[in-house]
């Protein structure tokens, strides 16, 4: 942020507030992705086999406490609902569940909120409906949030290493090898990324377990995303490495790798640093697109990509279309709010 | 201008040659080909295999198979879809036509949108219209494809209580919609940006000086300088289109380039997925030439 280009206070602080706006739809996010076991009512694989694409919980109001009522499906192939309402059941805050490892060490089986269970079976609560087998999207939602974000958080860092190294010697090694490697960049850049990235996942079998496909995208994302991060660096680097400091650095016998690693780098790491973070939703958006067509990540895991296919069942989006593409929508915010925060960052 | 034709023509060549080669390595690398599966049928033996193997030339080394598919992409010649069993040119031909269609309209609702709207915040210079702008851009910037698409998908979907018609012009339109959003807003950001830059140069101050109207200021002098940024994104946006393509297609079920090469990651086609990465980035490559090419003929102060 550079405070000498405000015209006026004023417009400072209006950009700020936008940017703030940004920072608290990223830092919710962030929450999701943490304590996704601890929001979410329900395991993201537990299915509910009598509540097959139903349509959220309707909570009612027993004076001040929140209830809720037990559904039977009236006609499965329409799948319409009936609420039981002779029976009342309490939702309340921090309710026993399934359990745990609140992040990643104590064992714990408390949620955010719940049904109270009072005897025998207790109905489940689904703030967004369930899918087709029964599961509870609401908490799908949040631990597709948690997998999406971890694979594109860590596809952002390892194209930023794989650019910043291209860049670093581009820009660094001088007048062959920087217009061989700017020639690649280029291409990179031009090229279909989408295209070129289902190129490189045809080498692959289409069938693989959670971890490998998630290393594999992680692959295919260094393989595919480095070249704007390669840029950046190149030109960053050119226009330091006539510096006195770097000069005198040289001058001082310092090695290549050195000056370049110890000297240059770090001079340029906060643009660098701005720049990876708003390539996350690229990133986000691959990992979407990937599973959406069914090469990502796949079932039973959530991801925001493989519960977008939900959409092709046509009747549950004419239906539910908020509760089916709520995934679609925290893409949405998530890109948003990136793009608030990048847009202060720029100004 | 003949120097610059053969140099993106050399560059272009070196682009496709680069991408096809990795491509092709990957792909070799990571084994398996159409016969792999032959091997869990028990009515064909080993033998078979290995004889089917050399006919086809799969037996050969990697640089050989390479040179050897370059050497029939040169004539046209791709090779035989594994899965559809037809060849792969006039495959990807015949898809190509329909996203093709559905890129141009892209390009033209982008333009349409951002031409005029930009032309209008210049012309009355009001803080509203450019709030306004602004706000576009933003929105159309942070709306993926894949999000609209859905939207699409939902509306269409409400609209007609039937199943969905493909061929329907609402589908259509509401597809090239998702796939100009994040065109819009590149163009909106480059245009009016560069008009709002162009507008304060001294050869529109002489403009102004020597009587025109505002409106005849941008439209006889503003406009042609202040094209050109449009026309370089123009020509690189080519690319995200044919990626937006796969997923649009994809959401909205339309057959052309893009559900293509789904199909053939799919079926792990491998000729017809070479196929698909040719075609797509010598497409890119010819976009990106004709943009440069159209800015020098638009602005006589480029040299090249």
């Amino acid at each position: 942020m550079n405070e000498y280009l405000s015209i006026d206070g004023f417009s400072r602080r209006r950009t700020d507030r936008v940017a703030v706006f940004g920072w608290l739809v990223i830092g919710l996010f962030a929450l999701c992705a943490v304590f996704a076991d601890f929001l979410a009512p329900y395991d993201h694989s537990a299915q509910s086999r009598f509540e097959p694409s139903a349509p959220a919980t309707t909570i009612h109001f027993s004076g001040l406490t929140p209830i809720v009522h037990a559904r039977h499906v009236e006609d499965p192939l329409r799948r319409t609902y009936t609420e039981d309402t002779s029976v009342a059941f309490p939702v309340g805050f921090f309710v026993r569940g399934y359990s745990y490892k609140l992040l990643g060490v104590g064992e714990t089986d408390i949620h955010l909120f719940g049904v109270r269970s009072t005897s025998g079976s207790v109905p489940r609560i689904n703030l967004l409906g369930t899918d087709q087998l029964g599961r509870d999207r609401f908490s799908r939602l949040l631990y597709a949030v948690r997998f999406s974000l971890i694979v594109a958080l860590i596809g952002v860092l390892v194209a930023c290493l794989v650019g910043i190294l291209i860049g670093g010697v581009s820009g660094y090694a001088g007048r062959l090898m920087d217009t061989f490697l700017m020639g690649v960049t280029d291409a990179m850049l031009a090229l279909p990324t989408l295209i070129l990235i289902l190129g490189v996942r045809a080498a692959f079998p289409l069938e693989l377990p959670m971890t490998r496909a998630a290393l594999l995208l992680l692959l295919i994302f260094a393989l595919t995303g480095w070249a704007e991060m390669a840029r950046l660096t190149r030109g960053l680097v050119l226009s330091l490495r006539k510096r006195e400091f770097v000069v005198a650095a040289v001058a001082l016998g310092v090695s290549q790798t050195r000056v370049l690693f110890r000297h240059i780098l770090p001079n340029i790491l906060p643009s660098l640093r701005t720049r990876a973070f708003l390539l996350l939703p690229t990133f986000l958006l691959a990992e979407v697109a990937l599973s959406y067509l069914g090469v990502g990540l796949q079932e039973p895991e959530p991801s925001l990509g493989n519960m977008l296919t939900a959409a092709s069942d046509l009747d549950q989006l004419r239906m539910q279309p908020l509760s089916v593409l709520s995934p679609a929508l925290a893409v949405f915010l998530f890109t948003l709010g990136v793009r608030l925060i990048g847009r202060s960052e720029r100004a | 201008m003949i120097k610059l034709l053969l140099r993106k023509c050399l560059q272009g060549l070196m682009m496709i040659m680069i991408v096809s080669a990795v491509t092709f390595a990957l792909l070799g690398f990571a084994g398996g080909d159409a016969l792999t599966q032959l091997q869990d049928n028990p009515q064909i033996s080993k033998d078979t295999i290995e004889r089917l193997r050399s006919v086809y030339g799969l037996d050969q080394p990697l640089p050989i198979r390479y040179f050897r598919w370059l050497s029939g992409a040169v004539t046209g010649d791709l090779g035989e879809s594994t899965y559809f069993r037809v060849p792969v040119s006039g495959l990807v031909w015949a898809r190509s036509i329909s996203t093709f269609l559905l890129g141009t309209a892209a390009f033209a609702i982008a333009l349409t949108l951002a031409v005029p709207l930009s032309l209008i915040g210049v012309r009355y210079n009001s803080t509203t219209i450019a709030a306004f702008i602004d706000f576009l851009i933003l929105l159309t910037a942070s709306t993926p494809r894949i999000v609209l698409a859905l939207v699409a998908l939902a509306i269409s979907v409400r609209l007609s209580a039937s199943a969905m018609d493909s061929s329907s012009a609402v589908l259509f339109w509401l597809a090239a919609l998702a796939l100009s959003a994040p065109m819009i807003s590149a163009f909106l950001a480059q245009f009016h940006g560069e008009l709002q830059r162009t507008m304060r140069e001294d050869f529109v101050k002489l403009a102004r000086a020597k009587g025109l109207s505002e409106g005849n200021v941008i439209l006889r002098h503003a406009i042609r300088p202040a094209l050109n940024p449009v026309l370089t994104i123009a020509g690189l946006s080519l690319g995200g289109v044919l990626a937006g393509s796969v997923i649009v297609e994809s959401v909205l079920g339309r057959q052309g380039l893009g559900t293509l090469m789904v199909s053939a990651v799919r079926a792990r086609d491998l000729p017809l997925v070479m196929g698909v990465v040719l075609f797509t980035s010598t497409a890119v490559w010819l976009g990106n030439a004709i943009g440069e090419l159209l800015q020098a003929v638009n602005d006589k102060r480029i040299r090249f």
